[in-house]
């Protein structure tokens, strides 16, 4: 079973139905119990670094999040909370991935919306089946500076970013897997089976 | 970012100092111009220029030497030193000057400040924040102000300031490397910030670029050869390699997929959500579906076909027709589209797109724009192109940008359904007026109009229906043939 976790940032709907197109179990929720007992975590998010956080904390998961140690895919804005701070609303992040979020250089048109590509930089059960260079569907104006041990992949847009992430059991993608086409099915697949769901 | 490189003018020549300490100078060149055309012929798009003597006198000293330095250049300059008074200033920028640098004016002489951003507007007027042993320096770096960091910031931001150039003082000329946690936090409180002092290798202007600078200017670095400019340029410079999308449209009428010539002689194509898994899975970046006849009813219908779109395709789409409230946009959103479309509604209602995009944020709104020819420009036009609204469409789209919608979709009624290619003048010119991605519409018959719409303006996605519906032309193939032709778009 995938625990997606509803926190009120955004529409999960097409994580949803990404996931009923896989033919995965999964269960939307907020409750501790129900996230902890799940077999994999999904956690999207769309919306600014603030409110999100406040909405985390008033649910109590920002302190449930850091100690999950099943599989964990942070998607969008749930991979810029992983990391340490955000200068989106000058947030104080979950610190599960050291880094720090940032906005995209003056001069590029903003948000970054559309097609990019990814380019792997280290091996990861994530992106197996997926050659590099491969495009994904990316909706952000801010990035995950995150440190090099846990890039696995990057992106070009004003200067290059990481695109994916990985520490230990947490997962994360800038772009939305969801909205991906096949790539983005792949991925969504990867994680499933890391999960042991599929 | 910009890469900006540094003349320092001293008795009329090209000079640098170090330190800032007047008496440490080291002359490059006699010709401040010679100088600045080899910038410029390294592709310089910005030039800093700051007339040392006149810094140190309060008064402009080397005037005659800059303004004949803006004739002979074709660059945009960025000019400091001694501008004190609103004659001075405003010289500056009738006569070629862009943008001027003003320091201890502006801690000196607020009034002043408000009235250039006034009369010449805010970009034109730069505020140097020089910063000695952590306080405002002033009077050609002589003197320390008084006046901490934190302060200046409040100080700028009452005075309406948004461009300011920022050198630690202690590290200019120095090549040890910039400031930048000064930069970050002029970059924070929200400024376009421009850093300088001590930028010495590529490393650093990519580490201002990271940080989100608007430019860095470099002096002794290119002049001793430490930096070469082009190079240093190209590792900065605003790479967009998003692949050009090519979108299917979708009109739907009753639940049905409809085409037909300027929104008459409707014939019926097929059903929505196996024609949305078709293109979705035969290439196509993104779907628009348009609600043509948006009644009550109709919408009833349209959300439930919105649902099932959301279940087969893994692509994003958007919706419109007749979106006229936060509700039928909600609607759209839960039911599984990622983008609501808004006509008519944004030149009616101007209020509305505001609202929507601080509810929806501005990635879920598009606005569509129907424009039609009229003598030298081109004018908004509503319910289904039938009525003109006298609106200039080029100022309707910067107006949109302003209101902070997250694209536009520009339909050319002069071209709708004719298959004679994009209307190009048109789209060429909203482009050059906005910063927000622009989706061409209308008039798109062939590959070869979709090539011609992206090779010559800067469109971000170029829409199609007749193309795709009718010609048995799959986004897949069309695709190849772009990307044969050089197109960046996504295989």
């Amino acid at each position: 079973m995938i625990a997606v976790i509803d926190y009120k940032a955004g529409n999960i709907g097409s994580v949803k139905n990404a996931l009923e197109r896989l033919g995965v179990k999964y269960v939307v929720t907020s409750d501790a119990k129900q996230i902890r007992a799940a077999d994999g975590v999904i956690f999207p998010g769309q919306g600014r670094a603030g409110p999100a956080m406040k909405e985390l904390q008033a649910m109590g998961l920002d302190n449930l999040i850091p100690d999950l140690e099943q599989p964990f895919l942070g998607i969008c804005l749930g991979m810029q909370l992983l990391a340490e701070v955000s200068a989106e609303d000058n947030t104080v992040c979950l610190a599960i991935i050291p880094g720090t979020c940032r906005q995209f250089p003056r001069g590029m048109k903003l948000p970054q919306l559309g097609w990019n590509k990814v380019n792997f930089q280290q091996e990861s059960p994530l992106t197996r089946g997926i050659k590099s260079e491969e495009y994904f569907y990316f909706l952000n104006s801010y990035y995950f500076d995150a440190g090099p041990a846990s890039v696995i992949g990057v992106t070009d847009y004003g200067l290059s970013f990481p695109s994916i992430v990985q520490k230990d059991n947490f997962f994360a993608v800038q772009f939305h897997p969801e909205k991906s086409g096949k790539a983005g099915e792949q991925l969504l697949r990867n994680f499933c089976e890391v999960s042991q769901c599929l | 970012m910009f890469v900006i490189p540094a003349i320092d003018i001293k008795d009329g020549k090209c000079v640098r100092l170090f330190q800032g300490d007047y008496s440490q100078v080291t002359t490059y060149d006699d010709d401040p111009v010679k100088i600045a055309s080899e910038f410029e012929q390294q592709g310089a798009e910005l030039i800093h220029i700051v007339d040392l003597d006149g810094a140190k006198a309060r008064a402009p000293v080397n005037k005659r030497a800059i303004l004949k330095l803006a004739k002979s250049v074709n660059v945009s300059l960025e000019v400091g030193g001694g501008i004190r008074t609103y004659e001075a200033a405003s010289e500056y920028l009738q006569k070629g000057i862009q943008r001027i640098l003003l320091g201890t004016a502006a801690i000196e002489n607020p009034k002043l400040i408000q009235r250039l951003i006034t009369e010449f507007g805010d970009d034109r007027i730069v505020v140097a924040v020089d910063i000695k042993n952590g306080e405002f320096a002033t009077d050609g770096w002589t003197k320390s102000g008084g006046k901490s960091v934190k302060d200046s910031i409040t100080l700028l931001k009452q005075l309406g300031i948004k461009n300011v150039l920022v050198t630690d003082v202690s590290k200019d000329g120095v090549l040890g490397g910039p400031n930048f946690a000064l930069t970050q936090q002029l970059i924070d409180a929200g400024f376009q910030t421009i850093g300088a002092g001590g930028v010495t290798t590529i490393d650093d202007c990519v580490e201002f670029n990271k940080r989100g600078a608007y430019g860095a200017v470099v002096g002794k670095a290119l002049y001793e050869n430490k930096l070469d400019f082009t190079t240093a340029q190209a590792a900065v410079a605003s790479r967009n390699l998003l692949a050009k999308r090519i979108i299917p449209c979708l009109d739907v009428k009753d639940g049905k997929v409809v085409k037909g010539t300027n929104f008459t002689n409707l014939r019926v194509v097929g059903d929505p959500v196996e024609l949305a898994k078709k293109y979705a899975e035969s290439g196509a970046d993104e779907l628009v579906f348009l609600d043509i006849a948006a009644t009550l009813e109709d919408r009833k219908t349209l959300a439930q076909v919105v649902r099932r779109i959301a279940e087969v395709i893994a692509i994003p789409f958007s919706v419109g027709g007749g979106i006229s409230s936060l509700d039928d946009i909600r609607e759209l959103l839960i039911a599984g589209a990622d983008k609501a479309s808004i006509g008519s509604a944004a030149v009616l209602q101007p209020d509305f797109v505001q609202q929507a995009v601080e509810y929806f944020g501005s990635q879920c709104i598009v606005i569509s724009v129907d424009a039609k020819k009229r003598a030298d420009s081109w004018q908004v036009y509503i319910k289904g192109g039938t009525e003109a609204t006298g609106v200039d469409a080029i100022d309707f789209c910067r107006h949109m940008e302003k209101l902070g919608v997250g694209e536009l979709l520009i339909n050319s009624l002069d071209r709708d359904g004719m298959n004679t290619g994009f209307d190009i003048d048109l789209l060429q010119a909203v482009t050059a007026a906005v910063n927000i991605p622009v989706i061409a519409s209308s008039g798109g018959g062939a590959k070869q109009d979709f090539l011609d719409v992206f090779k010559n303006t800067n469109v971000d996605a170029a829409l199609g229906a007749s193309i795709f519906h009718y010609k048995n032309v799959a986004p897949t193939d069309l695709k190849a043939h772009l990307a044969k032709k050089g197109i960046g778009v996504r295989i």
